[in-house]
């Protein structure tokens, strides 16, 4: 084994070799591969054998080149008249046959529209985040830690981080701490007011990240602690102008003066990172005081590292970081490059796993499926019409045509089909587009560009290649003699080999189909499930507002006035969304507490009295927050999650120490879903802390919704009039946790639809096909005395046989792909049975729909008519 | 301006080359060769292809030189420069030459006379 080895390692690679001999001009061949040979035997020495491999193909194909090409003997000795010949033919045949001809014309354009379409997406996704300069350097700060269920992944790490990283560690560049207010924050000029996405950011942010600074000096304008810097679509909102406003006064939150500091370009909708104005993160402490604590999680920071930093120094300089920092901690920092995080954003037990990429794929899959079903209706038709195009190969073959040219004849044919498919395709998809942009919430646009036009050339290339090279290859390679006969294709010996190819692929992409609609119901299934579970709180009916300008000075009157208010059941304030929230604490110490066990943070939910309530959410032991009882401060109500990690058996009672503060444990809740049902639920708890909360939650009445938030508005307009009441409810926030899925399953449904509506039209072709076929069989039967029950049943027997065998082979695969898709949902519906019966039931059903109709017709001929030239 | 005189940017450095390499000029000694004193990445399809076509247009002549170990036993085509080629490489030093000299002293001073 090791001495063959050592025999071949030299040897550039076989089929590169064979091909440069079958291509190149023989008195060229030695030099060439000469050169090649001794350049391998060099690339070998300094690249290794594996690229030395592969940049020898790369230069053999480099040298195939028309210069280097062999000159081959060529039967055509007039190239364009033989062109315009094949055209005339392609144009005669589709006149001739224009049931067929506009079946392959709708299915191909139709599967190419969406091919089109799902790249355009593709590209949009894969292209997030990548515009950044410093992209290869630039890096997204983790935090890991483990606890009972595994390893944890999480974004947010200490405020102090950024700061100390970039003394600490030389291969930092720049480090900036960032905090984003996305559900929007109030600015204002007189009595202007504007509601804005706010980034807090630290002074570096504009040199770590590319946003076009367009007024304003990259390295200062986040300096000052009093200045901002607003995007050019808010500085028309709140000057009118983007010129002359350095230097001008803005209110934040109705209060604070800032100074705009500088205006930069909207950010792009490719950009994962989304804001409206950035505000200088010493602003962010000052706000925060619990950032400048490396207990508290409060913050994403970002590193942009020395061009001539390794980064696997780095990434092993940082891992145990936080040792020292944050007592007792094992939570360790993992650097992630930065245009990663949109893609590959899940963490499974520590692992980057999944994300959108899986998405990505997916449609990239489905795209090609799409295609391939609209390519083998193409096939099938072609080779099944073939039998009356018999005499025409038989004449040409009998007077001299060379198979090559009749492969030219066909592949041009099908060439010129799919340039017209496209055509039409791009029109689809310019009438489409606004649609799918609403359904995948992008502003994709089609540019023409040289990647697009490149891509667009290639897919109708290979199509047309791929649909054309059954017919082509098959037809030109029969018999002339026996087609001069006049026979059909039914008679010839091949035809058994031709039917069962026919069969085959009907097969295939019936099975490709069901495979489509397992995955759509399934999808639906668990989406559907995953929004009508009980999560342990009450979603509906739950509307939510930031706590801002006099509602935060007299937080408690605010609270229980609007608890007066009619329609409005309850109310009451809470740290951070309780869907998608994160504020995270380590405890330091309870009764029992392992020495040498690290336990991950917990979630920390600052609330006031009534937010239990208002939420619905249940207690397993113990009471809530209550007024009745004095210091309610010291006391801590924890989920069944974190009991159950710290493993405390009789918890009502007991203290626990968070840094020097001890706190009564004095309720347990059931476990609630405060996450997405993707991850299993973790320790959290709540304290009671009215002035760290900073959304007011109310529910109102069902059933008078309008009503009740027509008072609140009111009311809220009297209490805080400079202030817009906006409001958001908690049963959409939810639902924006499974806005991916939702596309996708929206996306899945059209695809599949599509998928098998060509798969029907392939279909439809081929019966109408087999009827005229059997014309006469039908004509003589009848006047046999079949009914017309009979011929129906005989004519869709063999389509109904293959449709059976698409399902059996579809329905294994299907179950075991959506199985895979399951598995990454903590909490998912279990796979039964109708799911798989419904999608076979559907593809029959529309298959027997699709061929009844023609076989209908075909049984209700006259048998007159058919038999009378016998 | 004779077509058949015009001799490209790419074709003289190649062409150069060969001269450079006097006894020992083929492909790819030709491409290392460029690599090192240009520093600039160029294939070996490339200077294959303009070796071709010098010869087709007369400049280079070439025979087929011995075979080797270190090539797995293949030939190489050594290059040499024809008469008509050496002409070619002075009639475009020339004309370089001709349009460095016609250019105003103005440009190089910057103003500053």
């Amino acid at each position: 084994m090791s001495k063959r080895n050592s025999y071949t390692k030299k040897m550039p690679p076989k089929l590169a070799i064979r091909f440069l001999r079958w291509y190149c001009r023989p008195e060229l061949v030695d030099e060439v591969e000469g050169d090649l040979y001794e350049l391998f035997q060099r690339r070998i020495e300094t690249e290794g054998l594996q690229r030395a491999r592969l940049r020898y193909w790369l230069n053999v194909l480099m040298f195939f080149h028309p210069d280097y090409i062999k000159k081959r003997k060529s039967y055509h000795t007039n190239h364009t008249a033989m062109l315009r010949h094949n055209f005339l033919i392609a144009f005669r045949n589709f006149q001739r046959h224009r049931s067929t001809f506009f079946i392959n014309l709708v299915g191909l354009s139709s599967g190419l529209a969406c091919a089109l379409l799902i790249f355009m997406w593709v590209n949009d996704e894969i292209g997030v985040d990548k515009f950044h300069e410093k992209d290869a350097q630039l890096f997204q700060l983790l935090e890991q830690g483990k606890n009972s269920e595994g390893v944890w992944v999480g974004e947010y790490t200490s405020g102090l981080m950024a700061e100390t990283l970039a003394e600490e560690v030389p291969e930092v560049e720049y480090a900036v701490a960032t905090r984003l207010r996305e559900k929007g924050v109030i600015l204002s000029i007189d009595d202007r007011y504007v509601r804005a996405a706010a980034l807090f950011a630290s002074e570096d942010f504009f040199n770590t990240f590319s946003f076009d600074l367009m007024q304003g000096n990259r390295d200062q304008v986040l300096a000052d602690k009093n200045s901002v810097v607003i995007s050019e679509r808010l500085a028309i909102n709140l000057f009118n102008t983007t010129e002359n406003i350095v230097g001008k006064t803005v209110n934040f939150q109705d209060d604070q003066p800032f100074q705009v500091a500088g205006v930069f370009a909207d950010v792009p909708a490719n950009s994962s990172l989304q804001f409206d104005f950035v505000l200088s993160f010493e602003k962010f402490k000052e706000i925060e005081p619990n950032t400048l604590d490396w207990n508290f999680n409060t913050t994403k920071v970002y590193t942009v590292l020395q061009e001539t930093a390794s980064v696997q120094e780095f990434r092993s300089k940082i891992a145990g970081f936080l040792k020292d920092k944050r007592n007792n901690s094992n939570s360790t920092l993992l650097a992630r490059p930065f245009s990663d995080g949109y893609l590959y954003g899940n963490y499974e037990n520590g692992k980057q796993i999944r994300g959108r990429i899986e998405y990505v794929r997916l449609f990239s899959i489905i795209a090609v499926f799409i295609l391939l079903i609209a390519c083998i209706n193409f096939m099938n038709l072609a080779t099944a019409k073939a039998s009356r195009r018999l005499k025409e190969i038989g004449v040409k073959k009998a007077i001299g045509a060379k198979r090559k040219t009749l492969i030219f004849q066909y592949l041009s044919e099908s060439l010129l089909m799919a340039s017209a498919s496209l055509l039409i395709a791009i029109l689809l998809v310019l009438l489409f587009l606004p649609q799918f942009n609403e359904i995948t919430g992008k502003q994709l646009s089609l540019n023409l560009d040289v990647a697009l036009v490149g891509t667009i050339v290639g897919i109708v290339l290979s199509t047309g290649l791929i649909a054309g090279s059954y017919p082509a290859f098959y037809l030109s390679g029969l018999d002339s003699v026996t087609m001069m006969r006049g026979h059909t294709l039914g008679t010839l010996r091949n035809a058994a080999k031709g039917q069962w190819a026919r069969r085959g692929l009907v097969i295939f992409q019936f099975a490709l189909s069901v495979l489509l609609i397992v995955s759509v119901v399934v999808v639906y299934q668990q989406i559907d499930f995953v929004q009508t579970k009980n999560l342990g709180y009450e979603k509906d009916n739950v509307l939510y507002f930031d706590i801002e300008g006099r509602v935060g000075e007299q937080l408690e009157t605010f609270l229980s006035e609007l608890r007066s208010v009619p329609g409005v059941m309850n109310a009451a304030s809470i740290g951070q969304s309780i869907v998608d929230g994160s504020n995270s604490f380590s405890i330091d110490d309870w009764p029992g507490k392992p020495e040498d066990v690290n336990f991950p943070s917990f979630e920390m939910r600052p609330v006031t009295y009534d937010l239990l309530e208002t939420l619905g959410v249940e207690m397993a032991t113990g009471r809530v927050f209550s007024s009745e009882f004095s210091s309610e401060g010291s006391k801590i109500i924890f989920n069944q999650a974190a009991i159950n990690m710290m493993g405390l058996s009789d918890p009502i009672g007991e203290v626990i120490r968070i840094g020097q503060t001890e706190l009564e444990i004095i309720g347990i809740t059931k476990n609630f879903h405060f996450r997405s049902l993707h991850e299993e639920v973790s320790p959290l708890f709540f304290v009671l802390r009215p002035s760290w909360t900073h959304q007011v939650v109310a529910k109102i009445e069902a059933g008078r919704e309008r009503e009740a938030i027509d008072r609140l508005q009111e009311f809220y307009q009297a209490y805080n009039p400079r202030y817009s009441f906006s409001y958001q409810f908690l049963d959409e926030d939810y639902q924006a946790l499974y806005a991916a899925e939702q596309r996708v399953s929206n996306l899945s449904k059209y695809f599949a639809g599509i998928a098998i509506i060509i798969s029907c039209l392939g279909l439809f072709g081929l019966a109408t096909f087999t009827a005229e076929r059997r014309l006469k069989e039908i004509g003589i039967r009848k006047a046999l005395g079949a009914s017309n029950f009979r011929i129906v049943r005989l004519l869709s027997a063999e389509f109904t046989q293959m449709v059976l065998i698409a399902i059996l082979i579809a329905l294994p695969i299907s179950y075991f792909i959506v199985q895979q898709w399951l598995n990454d949902f903590a909490f998912s519906i279990d796979l039964r049975w109708w799911y798989f019966a419904g999608a076979g039931l559907i593809a029959l059903l529309t298959a027997w729909f699709t061929v009844g109709f023609q076989t209908i017709k075909a049984a209700r001929v006259n048998p007159v008519q058919c038999l009378k030239n016998e | 301006m004779s077509q058949r005189n015009h001799l490209g940017e790419f074709e003289e450095i190649v062409l150069l080359t060969v001269g450079i390499l006097y006894d020992d000029a083929y492909g790819l000694a030709i491409t290392d060769e460029i690599e090192q004193r240009t520093s600039r990445k160029v294939t070996l399809s490339s200077v294959h292809k303009t070796l071709m076509r010098l010869e087709q247009k007369g400049y280079l002549h070439s025979q087929m030189g011995g075979a080797s170990e270190e090539r797995g036993g293949r030939k190489k085509r050594l290059f040499t420069i024809t008469n008509s080629g050496k002409e070619a490489l002075r009639e475009a030093r020339q004309m370089r030459n001709a349009l460095w000299q016609a250019i105003p002293h103005i440009v190089w001073e910057g103003g500053n006379i």
